[in-house]
């Protein structure tokens, strides 16, 4: 039972308790899988480890007792959950996880027989396929890899178990499983290695068997975004914006970005936030409906001559993995006037069809209905026009910006005063581009937050001067609407990192605020005032280096793994017969640089060998030193003995004598019977010779060893 | 006598190909969950359902092939204790040999299949050329012929889902003496005057025949020293030949069955043996067989193996004793 694992004293584990532990990890290690989904709820990630830790240490005590209470909390926690799932406030699948959760921690506190041990064994598997229903974390994957090492080791090791007690009676096995020489780790070890073929052959179970999905029955949806784009900002925030290592978007870029730089530093833009509220700034409300296709670019952008163009690579296509929790719906674009947003992703069991949402602004939004991660691809035309073609647009503006142009009452006169000093005389975008300028070089940035303010726009240009990067883009809004000029807040992220995966990383600590302004006939156009270098995420220390490095791993599981259907195995089974096909080919020497591959391959054939063969003296001299150690202890003439009797033993085998390891010289004695009388005599007097000589100290001199051999081998010879 | 009808062991060698295979309890959970978890994964087309769901079917591969493993090249041999008696614990051994270089069997399960006894024992590993014999308690409910057809040896390992057995052919039989019970106190009839009597003629008994000169070589228990001491040279001594006691244990079984039958042959298995411990020579008269008044532990093991094979005979002759012999008739 239970406290056996701390009754027991001496080194290593007793069979039971090794059986008992891991039965436990596996259990543990798919509760681990189950919990990595995050939905089983504080309450049971509290309990669960309580009731283990419990169970170690009394469940012996608590075996058996009180079912009747046990009953009755089942009865009412399934009772519970039934009238949940029934009135839809629960999913099933959840409601199965959490069930299978107490069903666990009862049977933990209950392990008094085969029976418990097995149900403990096969719960954790619905743990574990719950966790598999409810995530599609790398954690799970973590969870995974535990459970199948420990699950080898308790299937194993409690089949042993039980084998022993009803193979040799309850007294019988108490030696037996109380022995530390059964579950040594020379055992558990092959047995860790067992669960690598398992492994293996999940694998190819995984990737070969035909991805045909029904659909039917499939889990519904209940994501809730637990932070994101919102669709306000406070200016009036006390404390340090924390630089949140967190990926909250994977982005492959086509055609790939030119610069070898590890920051691709682009914006990627979320919502514009227009209306001032004498604290921050909110989205508006109104104006969201279905967009089927997008606006067009003005006129103005599309080329005219030669040589009014800054860039030369127009269309951009992103392809953008949005990390769940962190979009809020919101539809994320580079730099660029957007032309398309697709999210279609064919044949997948986890996409749903997705519809496209435009704002009056222009921000893009889909509906948030799926739990994980969110992929489309954004297509954009990242043509500006230049600055020439941008002057002389004058002032007259559309209704639509109107409240772009807005300006609290109680503006402080100096905001005014700064606003006329910089703009005065200017074309609009002059005007715009030197009040990003003032901003850029004069004010210092800072993440630190300055805390409830009047009026935090004149505190942070006339009195603290530094700031963070919403209070930039703030006062740059504010200035120019001061100066009649239409300009709105924009949030997003600012950054792009590159990661090992071939993906460029947005972190949560890229957010980022920065300015869009209305120019007449080509729309709004982004300007930014914050510092450039101290735009986006700051820190590159280690924790963040982790946080990419896992965020990279779990890519690679969601491609290889969590995403992999049936377009991925026609792809995956097509490449690898034309690997095959090829290797083929090179090896008959009939492909391209067919000599070339034939020289790898004899030095990868020649690299084996060697391998093999460094291994194999490598165990034949551990053999030896073994074989030494023993010979150490001996005489010669027991020496002698000894092989005399190996002798014999292999030439009675080969004359058709049934001799084993175990079988005694007295034992070989009396079966060479059957390979006639003067075998038998003979094979009497050897095995008495070595008897003598063995264990009675006789001598063996070699000559008689090698006559007694050779009175053998005449014997036993045919005729 | 005649013998009960045995039935003959199978024509066709087992081949050592065949396999049987079956589910443990844990093993039907075990294949339903991997069903069940095979359709949800289908269904929803959750790749990591299909994960688990290869982990699962690996698993079920691996306890095959392991399974298989620990079956190959193992040679069983029975080893039958030399007698046997109703109600008496007797031991038989099964020895189990592993063939095989390298690979050790895990989890073996020796029982006997197929015959009239069943008995098992457990290997918890079985080193590669390594042989072990379990034995397992044998207490006979019958006397008789108790026949062995085959030997099976069957694994679990590694994970206890599935039974995978392998049978062996080992036909034997076994011979169950009648249960051990008190003689009836029967005394013998007619020819009651035989017993130990001296002839008139040199042998192996204890009274002195005739007195002569020793030879040399002679044993040196044959010196008659009185007659030496009066001599005053070596005198031998030749001892009288005696005749023991002769008996023949009778049993009419032609009207006899059942219980009743049974509880006459145990008398008189009991009166053979009392009659041979009491110094006798002791013969049996049966229907249509019989044994010649002799000792000894063979001519017992002849006489027990004949009382444990009787059976009615209605047709059968009738008892025939020997001359000179001292009759038990048990009835």
């Amino acid at each position: 039972m239970t406290t056996a694992i701390f009754t027991s004293r001496g080194k290593g584990l007793t069979l039971m308790q090794a059986q008992q532990w891991a039965g436990s990890l596996a259990v543990v290690a798919a509760f681990g899988a189950c919990a990595a989904s995050g939905e089983l709820g504080p309450l049971l990630l509290l309990l669960f480890p309580l009731a283990l830790a419990f169970a170690f240490f009394f469940g012996a005590r608590f075996a058996g007792k009180a079912e009747w209470a046990w009953t009755l909390l089942l009865g009412l926690a399934l009772l519970f959950f039934g009238a949940q799932v029934l009135t839809g406030r629960l999913d099933i699948v959840l409601a199965a996880a959490r069930f299978s959760t107490l069903l666990c921690i009862h049977r933990l506190w209950h392990r008094q027989g085969e029976r418990d041990e097995m149900l403990l064994l096969l719960l954790s598997l619905l743990l574990l396929c719950a966790g598999a229903a409810l995530s599609a974390e790398l954690l799970f994957g973590a969870g995974f890899l535990a459970y199948s090492v420990a699950a080898t080791w308790a299937l194993a090791l409690t089949h042993l178990r039980f084998e022993i007690e009803a193979g040799r009676g309850p007294e019988g096995s108490a030696a037996l499983l109380q022995s530390r020489r059964l579950a040594t780790p020379a055992l558990l070890g092959a047995l860790a290695a067992l669960s690598l073929l398992g492994l293996v052959g999940s694998a190819v179970v995984f990737f070969t068997f035909p991805r045909v999905t029904i659909g039917g029955l499939r889990r519904a949806s209940t994501g809730k975004p637990v932070a994101g784009l919102g669709d306000q900002v406070d200016l009036r925030r006390h404390g340090t914006i924390a630089d949140d290592p967190r990926v909250v978007l994977r982005v492959r870029l086509n055609p790939p970005p030119k610069t070898t730089r590890v920051n691709l530093g682009l914006h990627w833009r979320a919502r514009a936030l227009p209306v001032w509220t004498g604290q921050g700034w909110r989205a508006q409300t109104a104006g969201l409906a279905p967009a089927v296709s997008l606006p067009p670019r003005p006129e103005l952008a599309k080329p005219s001559r030669a040589g009014t163009y800054r860039r030369l690579e127009s269309v951009v296509t992103a392809d953008i993995e949005a990390v769940a929790g962190y979009s809020d719906g919101v539809v994320l674009t580079p730099p660029g006037w957007p032309l398309r947003v697709d999210f279609s992703r064919p044949l997948s069991a986890r996409g749903t069809a997705q519809r496209l949402y435009r704002n009056s602004t222009g921000d893009l939004f889909y509906q948030p209905t799926e739990v994980g991660d969110l992929r489309y691809v954004v297509t954009v035309d990242q043509n500006e026009p230049a600055a020439e073609l941008l002057r002389g647009r004058g002032r007259d503006y559309p209704e639509s910006v109107k409240a772009d142009l807005e300006v609290p009452v109680e503006i402080d006169p100096r905001v005014k005063a700064l606003s006329d000093r910089l703009t005065r005389g200017r074309d609009p975008v002059d005007a715009a581009a030197e009040v990003e300028r003032y901003l850029s070089a004069t004010f210092q940035y800072t993440r630190e937050l300055a805390g409830e303010q009047e009026d935090p726009i004149a505190f942070f240009l006339f009195e603290r001067k530094r700031g963070h990067c919403e209070l930039f883009s703030s006062a740059m809004v504010m200035l120019l609407r001061a100066a009649g000029i239409p300009a709105r807040n924009v949030t997003g992220y600012f950054g792009g990192r590159r990661t090992d995966a071939g993906y460029f990383a947005v972190r949560a600590g890229d957010a980022h605020s920065w300015v869009e302004v209305y120019v007449p006939g080509a729309g709004f156009l982004p300007f930014d005032p914050t510092p450039p270098d101290d735009r986006g995420s700051q820190q590159e220390s280690l924790w963040p280096r982790l946080v990419l490095l896992w965020d990279s791993i779990q890519q690679r599981w969601r491609v290889f793994v969590v995403d992999y259907d049936l377009i991925s195995q026609a792809q995956l089974l097509k490449r690898a017969g034309a690997l095959f096909s090829e290797a083929g080919r090179r090896l008959s020497g009939k492909g391209s640089g067919g000599a070339a591959f034939q020289a790898a391959w004899a030095k990868a054939i020649g690299g084996a060998l060697g391998l093999a063969l460094v291994a194999f003296l490598l165990l034949r001299r551990r053999r030896g030193q073994r074989r030494r150690v023993r010979g150490q202890t001996l005489g010669a003439d027991k020496r002698r003995a000894l092989r005399l009797w190996r002798r014999a033993r292999a030439r009675l085998a080969r004359a058709g004598v049934v001799v084993g390891e175990a079988t005694t010289a007295r034992e070989a004695a009396a079966r060479s019977i059957v390979a006639g009388p003067a075998a038998h005599a003979a094979v009497e007097e050897l095995a008495s010779s070595y008897l003598a000589a063995r264990w009675g100290g006789a001598p063996l001199p070699s000559e008689w060893a090698r006559a007694l051999l050779r009175q053998l081998d005449s014997a036993l010879r045919p005729g | 006598m005649s013998t009960r009808a045995v039935p003959l062991p199978a024509a066709r060698p087992t081949p050592a190909w065949k396999r049987k295979l079956s589910f443990t309890r844990l093993g039907r959970w075990y294949t339903g969950l991997t069903i069940g978890i095979g359709l949800a994964a289908i269904n929803t087309g959750n790749n990591l359902l299909f994960l688990v769901l290869g982990l699962l079917l690996a698993s079920i591969v691996v306890s095959g092939i392991l399974s298989e493993q620990s079956l190959r090249s193992l040679d069983l041999e029975r080893r039958l204790p030399a007698a046997a008696t109703v109600d008496q614990p007797a031991l038989v051994g099964i020895l189990a040999r592993n063939r095989k270089k390298r690979a050790p069997s895990f989890s073996l399960e020796l029982r006997e299949k197929g015959g009239d006894v069943a008995g098992r024992g457990f290997l918890v590993v079985l080193a590669a050329g390594q042989s072990a014999e379990i034995a397992y308690r044998l207490i006979p409910r019958r006397r008789g012929r108790h026949r062995f057809v085959q030997l099976e040896v069957a694994t679990k390992a590694p994970f206890g889902l599935f039974e995978k057995s392998r049978p062996v052919d080992a036909p034997a039989e076994l011979i169950v003496f009648p249960r051990h019970v008190e003689a009836p106190l029967l005394v013998s009839r007619h020819l009651a005057r035989e017993g130990e009597r001296p002839q008139d003629r040199a042998g192996q008994g204890l009274e002195v025949h005739s007195l002569r000169d020793h030879r040399l070589g002679e044993d040196a228990r044959t010196i008659h020293w009185k007659s030496t001491a009066r001599a005053g040279k070596l005198i031998g001594v030749d001892r009288e030949q005696e005749l023991r006691r002769r008996v023949c244990v009778v049993l009419d079984h032609r009207t006899l069955s059942g219980p009743a039958l049974d509880a006459v042959v145990e008398q008189a298995a009991a009166l053979f043996e009392r009659e041979l411990d009491a110094g006798s020579e002791v013969g049996l008269a049966l229907c249509g067989a019989g044994l010649p008044p002799a000792s000894g532990e063979t001519h017992l093991h002849q006489a027990l193996t004949l009382l444990a094979l009787v059976e009615t005979a209605p047709r059968a002759a009738a008892p025939l004793p020997p001359q000179h012999a001292s009759l038990l008739v048990v009835s």
